[in-house]
């Protein structure tokens, strides 16, 4: 059976959903919506897309959908995931899953109510080393995992990062959390498996680090720290906008081991013992490393040669396994409380930011 | 375009400006023209109340904002939806007149092989999905200009620049290369290149804009000596900074193209076609444009190129030079 796909929203995320969705035999884009059809035409003519909408409604009157991937911003996921659902499809949604948790977790309700299945684009945990430290952990190499660090480099000189930039009204400016809002679930959803409390504790701070441009865009801001101490298990979230290289990386502590998954150089290294004792016992770690890391790069080059090293790798599995979920009623490819303690986090995180906003 | 409309003796100007920080500069010039009564307007055209503010009671509306990078969809939103939020804007209250900044990236010159001459009657691009999404952005505003305006009955004015460059713009065209991984891919060789400084555009902007036979017209503009692209880069290089550059002749540029796209649909993507047949054959068969039904309304070059490039790579330099 080929699933018929729709996408609602045709900004620039939209042209990763519709690449990933015509690499999958199991799928077919039927069509696209947006609100502004200048939007939805060029996407349509782009990439041949047989039909295009600005009505939402129409088209699933018009169109049997099976699945309907959602990438507008994040003020119409509940309304768009109501809709979609009551219609009989099932939905990939673009992250953030809300404006706020409880928003998400009606989402979530309303999906569940229907007989329906959803996920949300947490892309990078499906790439290729972060499964490799979730099967080196379900081996029991890492032992009890004792403390997580992930980190989001963001650069925003880059062409979303200018786009806000250059634009009061930009709608990442009217969310809650703002810039951190549209981003930081990344660097959370890396660490919600680790620290599956239902409330941590959660200590936030956050500055505007660079110059003024004397406009309203000066309340956004952009670096992040977070510390999230759960009962066993305790979380440093990292979102960083000005050092270089922007890397994206998750370092899990455990009892046994000490892992790291580099995101950008699609590595997964595990930390070097010293088992010699003295001072010679230190030279020999680095070579350790050196030679895991030329395993790690030799793999990667296996994986670009048999053509499995799309920069959406990660994407590309996660709506494989989401569409085999719907094709044969298997569980989803994230556990919702995994997706809903992100959320509660991230509330928390912005009223602690970004106070006036909320209040 | 401030100064040169000043200088034609247009005195009452709106500018629309996205940022305040902006209007520093224009103060600076009209400081210079006693009659000038410059309003200034600060908005987004992206909103619809904003562009209803900027033409608000306007007569001759001179339309230069286009979205410059980013993706396909920023480049629509900045350039084609600012566009007919303008052309929305006016609802009865037409302008007599638009003069819309257009590309040379509209017209369809895949197929015309090698070295052909393109005029204002050269058609249009057909394949705009198989250009850059640039070209795609500037041939759909173009067209909605011309949409609204057979619909609504305003005089339009259209020019279509080449690469358009002066101190504070980039420093190489998509024509002379690519740059990859801090090197160029140079791929122009000895091609004309479409120069056309500045303010020589600005004033072939301002001539065709207030000149009563342009109305319903289509003007080319490019200054008239510019160099091939090997001479652009070698004084690039001697005057502004060193660069590693890789040439690469116009067989083989077709021969990697096919190659890239072969290895792209292989791959299911795994490396951006950033070179095809059609975008080779678009951008780097040598295409010479003509400038002279531009010339035929009076325009003249009035920065020499050697002046105007002289003046660029001056800029370039201390641009290299001061720290960030």
């Amino acid at each position: 059976m080929t699933l018929n796909i729709a996408i609602v929203g045709c900004g620039k995320i939209a042209d990763s959903h519709v690449a990933e969705i015509r690499k999958l035999s199991c799928a077919r884009l039927v069509a696209i919506c947006d609100l502004e059809p200048i939007i939805a035409e060029q996407l349509a003519v782009r990439y041949a897309v047989p039909k295009w909408y600005t009505d939402f409604d129409r088209m699933l009157s018009e169109q049997r959908l099976d699945v309907i991937h959602i990438a507008t911003p994040p003020h119409s996921h509940l309304s768009l995931t109501q809709k979609a659902v009551s219609a009989g499809c099932h939905v990939f949604l673009e992250k953030p899953l809300a404006l706020n948790a409880i928003d998400g977790r009606r989402l979530i309700e309303c999906v569940q109510e229907a007989g329906r299945k959803m996920t949300i684009n947490y892309w990078p945990n499906f790439e290729t080393p972060a499964l490799a430290l979730k099967e080196f952990i379900a081996r029991g190499d890492l032992g009890e995992p004792v403390h997580v660090e992930s980190y989001q480099g963001y650069d925003l000189s880059g062409r979303f990062g200018q786009a806000l930039l250059s634009d009061e009204n930009h709608w990442v400016h009217r969310l809650p959390g703002k810039l951190f809002h549209n981003i930081i679930d990344h660097a959370l959803s890396k660490t919600a498996p680790f620290v599956s409390d239902e409330a941590p504790e959660v200590v936030a701070r956050a500055f505007r680090r660079r110059p003024s441009s004397h406009d309203n865009t000066d309340q956004l801001l952009d670096e992040l720290r977070v510390m999230i101490l759960g009962s066993s298990v305790s979380a440093y979230i990292t979102f960083c906008s000005h050092a270089r290289p922007a890397g994206q990386f998750l370092r899990v502590y455990g009892t046994k081991n000490t892992a790291q998954v580099d995101f950008m150089l699609r590595t997964m290294l595990v930390d070097q013992f010293q088992t010699v004792p003295t001072s010679l016992g230190r030279l020999l770690p680095p070579f350790k490393s050196s030679w895991k890391s030329l395993g790690q790069a030799t793999r990667n080059v296996r994986e670009f040669a048999a053509s499995r090293y799309h920069f959406f790798a990660g994407m590309n599995r996660l709506l494989s396994l989401f569409y085999e979920s719907v094709l044969h009623d298997t569980p989803v490819p994230i556990p919702y409380p995994e997706i809903l303690r992100v959320s509660t986090i991230m509330d928390e995180i912005f009223a602690q930011v970004y106070p006036k906003v909320l209040a | 375009m401030i100064e040169r409309l000043l200088a034609h003796g247009y005195a009452d100007i709106r500018c629309n400006l996205r940022r305040k920080t902006n209007i520093a500069k224009l103060e600076a010039i009209s400081k210079r023209f006693p009659q000038a009564n410059l309003e200034y307007c600060v908005g987004n055209l992206k909103s619809r109340e904003d562009a209803n503010r900027a033409v608000d009671g306007a007569q001759l509306i001179f339309h230069l904002a286009a979205g410059l990078r980013g993706d396909a969809a920023d480049l629509f939103l900045d350039s084609v939806v600012a566009s007919r939020n303008l052309l929305e804007a006016f609802g009865d209250r037409k302008p007599m007149r638009i003069v819309l900044v257009s590309s040379f990236g509209v017209y369809g010159v895949a197929a015309l092989g090698r070295k052909a001459m393109v005029d204002e009657q050269t058609a249009l691009e057909s394949h705009p999905e198989w250009r850059d999404d640039y070209s795609h952005s500037k041939l759909r505003q173009e067209q909605l200009f011309w949409e609204y305006q057979r619909r609504n009955g305003f005089e339009l004015v259209v020019l279509r620049p080449g690469v358009i460059y002066g101190p504070g713009g980039g420093h190489f065209s998509s024509r002379v290369g690519l740059m990859i991984g801090g090197r160029q891919l140079y791929l122009g060789g000895g091609n004309l290149l479409p120069l056309t400084y500045v303010k020589n555009c600005a004033e072939a902007v301002v001539t065709a804009g207030i000149h009563e036979r342009a109305a319903g017209q289509i003007y080319n503009v490019l200054d008239d000596d510019p160099p091939t692209c090997r001479e652009y880069l070698r004084a690039y290089t001697k005057h502004v900074r060193k660069i590693r550059s890789v040439p690469l002749p116009y067989f083989a540029t077709r021969l990697l193209s096919r190659a890239l796209v072969g290895y792209h649909r292989y791959s299911k993507g795994q490396l951006p076609a950033v070179l095809t047949p059609y975008k080779v054959a678009s951008l780097w068969a040598g295409n010479r444009f003509d400038n002279s039904k531009l010339h035929s309304i009076g325009w003249q070059q009035m920065v020499p190129t050697a002046e105007a490039l002289r003046t660029s790579f001056a800029a370039f330099r201390a641009e290299l030079d001061t720290p960030k």
